[in-house]
């Protein structure tokens, strides 16, 4: 029993000159599926809270070659869309498949997965006694997920397990798309149904998952190819420039996990401590040995709420002597704001947050920062607002650039401004600003429970 | 030696928005052993470095397969918080970095 498996990145990376030519290689070597990931965290809340679409161009552009290959050689594939994997994110990645559809004459039946979490089903969960325990021990995060948690966010997503994918590839479907889904889920499903073992198939799954990143020189907007059999799997790249050796492999499992040995999964974890690699060819590693561990099944679950809105103050400085006093300065000044009207009655900590980033001093360590003395001849400074509403920010904003300009400071010669202004206007109105308040692992009895499935033709 | 200088790659990356997590890998058997063996890269000690309890740090996994250190750590702030200042986690393997290694 063997599976050859396609995998690339659905996250909105423009095909390169090399992508058409790596695709021949891989129908050439033979194709059962295609499979790409297109969601994730990694960029912050922003998607999650907004539930806007990104990058919709450059996604039509990056999947078009795989969805003329999939037709053309009748490879069923599986996607996960849409930046955080919400249903208003994946409603218009369909919209960009049925373009794809109408301009290059293709034609799926196509079953769509949202990865959309409803909150009335989430919040009956919760009352009903169902204990929602936060991944990670963090402050940041309520231990226990709360009906106020679920209320204030405004999307929450769930990382499906292979299992609701696996009962869409049953339904003679030519693809499936979902919403937010477990990465390695995306892959594990197809070997699953072949009846391999879930050992092989989620650490197959484990690696083929960021696609060429597992390769060297490693980078994830190329492809990569794998073919999983019953006790061992195996990876090359179909860029020919590419090769998969056993640093890069392991490299690329080191990568982004907290533990090298143990990768949770709804339903088990994979302990990795034997796994086993060979170099085939100059371009083929060969995996075996990890192991599965059943647990009880439970899928993580993101979410992120409203905090505020943002506004940026934006400067240059390259006056030395105010870069020597800089945090004096800062602080003198808000200190005046907050005697100030119409600032004076507000609540510095639940109206409003101010947050200075000193570049050239500290803006990217913080008080992490081991260089103490500051020799920059210049500094870039951020004065980041955020606040309940825009208009509070825009006016924060405005009183920071209007101090900051022109105030005084011990042995001022610059009385004619004291910071260089790149842009007109000086504030940047920046909009709304989310924060992660759901990330907590919902147990389920059913895998398919939360996650619907349904199937529609393209083009519509 | 500082770390930074005997490894080959030293990375961060967050493992989610509310963990960190820091790989250091080096090019031969025998520098990796040398800074596993210096006994310098414990939960403790990393836990000081980066200004949280130690129970705050989740690992101190050595791979000696893939002659690699990986640390991992929660988070004081998580990506996305107003005050964070690095949403990927991609440059805070600096305060690792600089530690001697005998």
């Amino acid at each position: 029993m063997e599976l050859r498996v396609l995998a690339f990145l659905a996250d909105g990376r423009i095909p390169s000159a090399s992508t058409e030519d790596a695709l021949k290689r891989a129908v050439d070597w033979g194709l059962d599926i295609i499979v790409a990931q297109g969601t994730g965290m990694d960029p912050g809340p922003h998607w999650l809270g907004s539930g806007q679409p990104y990058n919709l161009e450059a996604f039509k552009a990056n999947i078009t070659p795989y969805l003329k290959i999939s037709q053309d050689q009748e490879i069923p594939f599986v996607f996960s869309v849409g930046t955080a994997g919400t249903d208003t994110q994946v409603e218009a990645s369909l919209q960009k498949i049925n373009e794809i559809c109408k301009e290059e004459g293709l034609k799926f039946r196509i079953a769509t997965i949202s990865g959309q979490i409803d909150k009335k089903y989430l919040k009956s969960k919760i009352e009903n006694g169902t204990k929602i325990k936060r991944i990670i021990n963090t402050s940041w995060l309520k231990e226990y997920l709360t009906v106020i948690d679920v209320d204030e966010a405004s999307n929450i997503v769930g990382q499906m397990g292979p299992e609701p994918i696996m009962k869409a590839l049953e339904q003679k479907v030519d693809g499936v798309i979902t919403g937010r889904a477990l990465d390695s889920g995306l892959f594990m499903a197809a070997p699953l149904s072949r009846g391999i073992h879930v050992s092989v198939a989620a650490h197959a799954a484990k690696v083929l998952e960021c696609a060429g990143f597992a390769a060297t020189p490693g980078t994830p907007a190329e492809a990569l190819y794998g073919v999983i059999r019953n006790d061992h799997f195996i990876v090359k790249p179909p860029n020919p420039t590419m090769k998969c050796t056993i640093a890069s492999v392991l490299g690329h499992s080191m990568y982004e996990r907290r533990d090298p040995f143990r990768e949770e999964n709804p339903g088990g974890y994979l302990d990795l401590s034997k796994v086993e690699f060979e170099q085939l060819d100059d371009v083929t590693v060969k995996a075996y040995g990890a192991q599965w561990v059943s647990t009880a099944y439970s899928v993580k679950i993101e979410g992120a709420k409203k905090v505020g809105y943002r506004t940026l103050f934006i400067s240059g400085i390259r006056e030395e002597s105010l870069i020597s006093q800089i945090d004096d300065y800062l602080a003198t000044i808000s200190r005046q704001m907050k005697e100030t009207p119409p600032f004076a009655t507000l609540d510095h900590e639940s109206d409003y947050q101010i947050t200075f980033r000193v570049y050239g001093k500290n803006g990217v360590l913080g008080e992490l920062e081991p260089i103490q003395t500051t020799k920059s001849h210049e500094l870039g400074l951020i004065v980041d607002v955020v606040a309940k509403t825009q208009e509070l920010a825009d006016s924060i904003g405005g009183y920071f650039w209007s101090r900051i300009l022109v105030s005084p400071f011990k042995g001022r010669k610059t009385t004619a401004g004291n910071v260089a202004v790149p842009f007109s206007p000086p504030i940047v109105s920046a909009g709304e600003v989310y924060s992660f308040n759901v990330w907590h692992l919902l147990p389920l009895d059913d895998p398919l429970e939360p996650f619907r499935i349904r199937i529609s033709d393209f083009p519509a | 030696m500082k770390l930074g200088e005997l490894a080959s790659i030293m990375r961060s990356k967050n493992a989610g928005p509310f963990m960190l997590s820091i790989d250091i890998i080096f090019n031969s058997w025998e520098i990796y052993e040398r800074v596993k063996k210096s006994g310098l890269i414990t939960k403790d000690g990393v836990a000081k470095i980066y200004g949280v309890s130690e129970s705050a740090v989740h690992g101190v996994f050595f791979i000696d397969q893939g002659y690699g250190i990986k640390v991992s750590l929660i988070k004081k702030i998580p990506s996305g918080a107003i005050e964070c200042t690095d949403t990927f986690g991609a440059q805070h393997h600096i305060p690792l970095r600089d530690l001697e290694i005998p």
